[in-house]
């Protein structure tokens, strides 16, 4: 005779446990290769190279690794060309902060206003985000330095063909963020549009029967909605305009040269690419560790303030 | 289970299979720096395979996209350092002193004078034998009626520049010296262009000057009239070119007959294939007296890792490079280089190239010193003073006063 099922006793290879087991393996599994990858390539480099930092440590065959304490980030600190691109970096940050914000947000605006061909318009201004920096670099010099000093000559603006963007610093500045705006305007107009989408419209509505005018529809409903937006958006370009490399290197490879502190240094060199120059030119691996150590420290700081003062300011539903 | 160990059993099958199947063969790497003749490389380990019977990886790092220290950095990190790599100084040969093998007793040192030697063992073989000067328009000076014998000393490069201005409209030019000086291209001014305050009108191998500057000692005479000799060129240069030009667009203003002379060596030959002029080198400038000759030495220089697996297998193939006919075609005929070894007599096809052979053979040649000061002094600090003067930000009397605060600043 069969032994009678006991409904009250439970077994675990049937029903909830299992599947509960197994929705935890799954889980696991599909997150242990990225988990394992980030490890490896991210974090275990990172510890080892703060170990490096300390050392005199060349990438070379050397023949014996040495400690050497703080020296390292006291050297970094008097380097004068590491104070230079750091301010640069940080004026290049604030005026892109500035530049794709406020475009992406107008866009976003056009976005979800009655247009026409909106679809259209939301492709084509995120394609510029998926071509590569450095391809963006190169095709973008060929504009500034070919394409608007002949068009510019064609149409009578002598100015523009004898004065390039990319021979004078201040301007070479502007060009990176110009091309950097364009680049990343789309991604972080995508975030905007989503945020808008999420403003309930009958709030606006009953806003407007009671006397509001667009302003202040604008002003006092729509800004705080999308503050969680502005957290986000703010945050992703303030880092990635510090972390600003490749289209640096290939739009103005360290930029037309300037006097500061009555040195001539390459002006538009912004921290990324000091740092790997601490490495590759001036053969100082060590210290270009320890330069990225700090640099990580920076955006870590800025980052962690800036989420902190947006966080205050949002408003939920 | 049953499963999982049908799947094991079939996989230790699999793997004794591939086992047995692999046969010990020879592989040897070889990272050269120079990443136009990438395809005849590829072709020569070909042959180099077909004829002996080794592999050879060959694989080339060099120019914007790849810098070779970082990545010979990178492979010995990974453990895989290749068995042939190149040096261009003593800064690269101090890196990796500790690998590399000493080839003093090797057959083809005999047959060079330029190898590289270090404390009088010979640790380098040289790639080729390469040499600029002013690169000039042969036919464009003929019309113009300038002999280019006049053209070594400063007056008379002054004569000329003065003459070939007055006549652009003429000769259908837009400049007379295609020349450049921006951040990307700062290798012509501060590598190529500073050495003649080094070298030029010394013997070959005279350091006095290179030493002096090294110490901080500053002959003002001779940096004067080096200074000139910049303000020359800058002066009759196109200016656009000048301030954000690339390479590309320097040599083609040269190509397209837009320029008279060219400030590059005669690895641009492989640019200029199709020009219809006669060109040659004259010899830079750079002082008020007669200098006569033009700068040639070997690029870069092969060394050996002396930790390689297949350490006699490497110098063979460096040997047979040297002896072997297909390993002569490679050098000169396919990648267009001049050869540093004696016995070789085949001659490269470009006219540049050409021009270098024959002022070498005239025994009128000055050296190459720019590698005894770092890279980083040079793109970095000589770099800018060059692009401040080339945008007329700084004058003449500034420029030299920099020129000399960087060299004080720089002393050993």
């Amino acid at each position: 005779m069969k032994k009678p099922h006991n409904i009250f006793k439970k077994d675990p290879n049937r029903g909830l446990e299992r599947d509960l087991r197994n929705q935890k393996l799954i889980f696991w599994l599909f997150l242990f290769p990225a988990l394992f990858s980030f490890f490896m390539v991210q974090i275990i480099p990172f510890a080892i190279g703060i170990y490096y930092s300390f050392t005199n440590w060349s990438a070379t065959a050397q023949l014996s690794i040495d400690w050497v304490g703080m020296k390292n980030y006291i050297e970094s600190f008097k380097d004068f060309r590491f104070l230079y691109s750091t301010m640069i970096t940080t004026i290049y940050t604030v005026l892109n902060i500035i530049s794709v914000n406020v475009v992406a947000f107008f866009l976003a605006m056009l976005d979800t206003s009655k247009l026409k061909g909106r679809n259209i318009y939301r492709a084509g201004f995120f394609l510029p985000n998926i071509i590569g920096g450095i391809i963006l670099g190169y095709i973008w010099q060929f504009i500034f330095n070919q394409f608007i000093p002949k068009a510019a000559a064609a149409i009578g603006f002598s100015y523009f063909s004898t004065h390039l963007m990319l021979g004078d610093v201040k301007t070479a500045v502007l060009a990176m963020v110009i091309v950097s705006t364009w680049q990343y305007a789309g991604y972080i107009m995508m975030i905007y549009v989503a945020a808008l989408q999420n403003v309930p419209a009958d709030l606006l509505e009953a806003a407007q029967i009671d006397g509001a005018n667009a302003w202040h529809r604008f002003k006092n409903i729509t800004i705080p909605m999308v503050m969680p937006a502005f957290t986000i958006t703010m945050f992703m370009t303030l880092v990635n305009s510090f972390k600003q490399f490749d289209v640096n290197v290939s739009l103005t490879g360290g930029g037309p040269s300037t006097t500061f502190m009555g040195i001539a240094i390459k002006g538009t060199t912004l921290l990324a690419m000091h740092i790997n120059e601490t490495s590759s030119i001036y053969l100082n691996t060590a210290q270009a560790r320890a330069k990225a150590i700090v640099f990580f420290l920076v955006i870590v700081s800025f980052s962690l303030l800036q989420v902190t003062l947006t966080k205050r300011k949002e408003v939920e539903l | 289970m049953k499963k999982l160990l049908v799947l094991l059993s079939l996989f230790m099958v699999f793997m004794s299979l591939t086992a047995c199947a692999k046969k010990e063969t020879i592989v040897i790497t070889w990272k050269q720096n120079k990443p136009e003749i990438d395809a005849a490389v590829q072709a020569y380990a070909k042959a180099y395979e077909a004829e002996t019977g080794i592999k050879v990886v060959a694989t080339s790092c060099g120019g914007d996209s790849c810098n070779l220290g970082d990545m010979l950095k990178a492979d010995y990190q990974a453990g895989t350092m290749p068995d042939i790599f190149p040096i261009d100084g003593i800064a690269a040969y101090n890196d990796w002193a500790s690998i590399i093998a000493d080839l003093s007793n090797e057959a083809w040192v005999q047959q060079t004078s330029v190898a590289y030697k270090v404390d009088g063992k010979t640790v380098g073989f040289p790639v080729a034998v390469e040499g600029w000067g002013m690169a000039y328009n042969k036919d464009l000076l003929d019309q113009a009626g300038i002999d280019p014998s006049t053209l070594n000393s400063y007056a008379g490069y002054v004569a000329a520049f003065e003459k070939l201005d007055g006549m652009k409209a003429e000769l259908g030019i837009d400049s007379v010296v295609s020349m450049v000086a921006g951040t990307s291209m700062n290798w012509v001014t501060a590598h190529h262009n500073f050495n003649s305050l080094l070298s030029n009108g010394l013997a070959y191998g005279d350091l006095s000057v290179t030493n002096a500057l090294l110490a901080g000692t500053v002959d003002q005479t001779r940096l004067d009239e080096y200074a000139k000799w910049v303000e020359l060129l800058f002066n009759y240069a196109d200016q656009t070119i000048l301030t954000t030009g690339n390479y590309d667009a320097q040599v083609g203003a040269f190509l397209n007959q837009k320029a008279v002379f060219l400030h590059q060596g005669n690895w641009v030959d492989g640019n200029l294939t199709t020009a219809t002029f006669k060109m040659a080198f004259a010899p830079h400038g750079s002082s008020a007296a007669v200098t006569d000759g033009i700068f040639v030495s070997p690029p870069a220089w092969y060394v050996v890792n002396k930790d390689s697996k297949h350490l006699q297998a490497v110098k063979d193939f460096l040997n047979y490079m040297v002896t072997s006919a297909s390993g002569q075609k490679y050098m000169v005929t396919d990648a267009g280089m001049i050869p540093a070894f004696k016995n070789i007599t085949l001659k490269p096809a470009g006219q540049l190239s050409q021009s270098v052979q024959a002022w070498v053979a005239s025994g009128k040649v000055y050296s190459w010193d720019q590698y005894y000061f770092t890279d980083a002094f040079r793109t970095n600090t000589l770099g800018p003073i060059y692009d401040e003067f080339a945008q007329k930000k700084i004058t003449l009397t500034e420029f030299e006063a920099q020129m000399t605060a960087a060299f004080i600043a720089n002393k050993k």
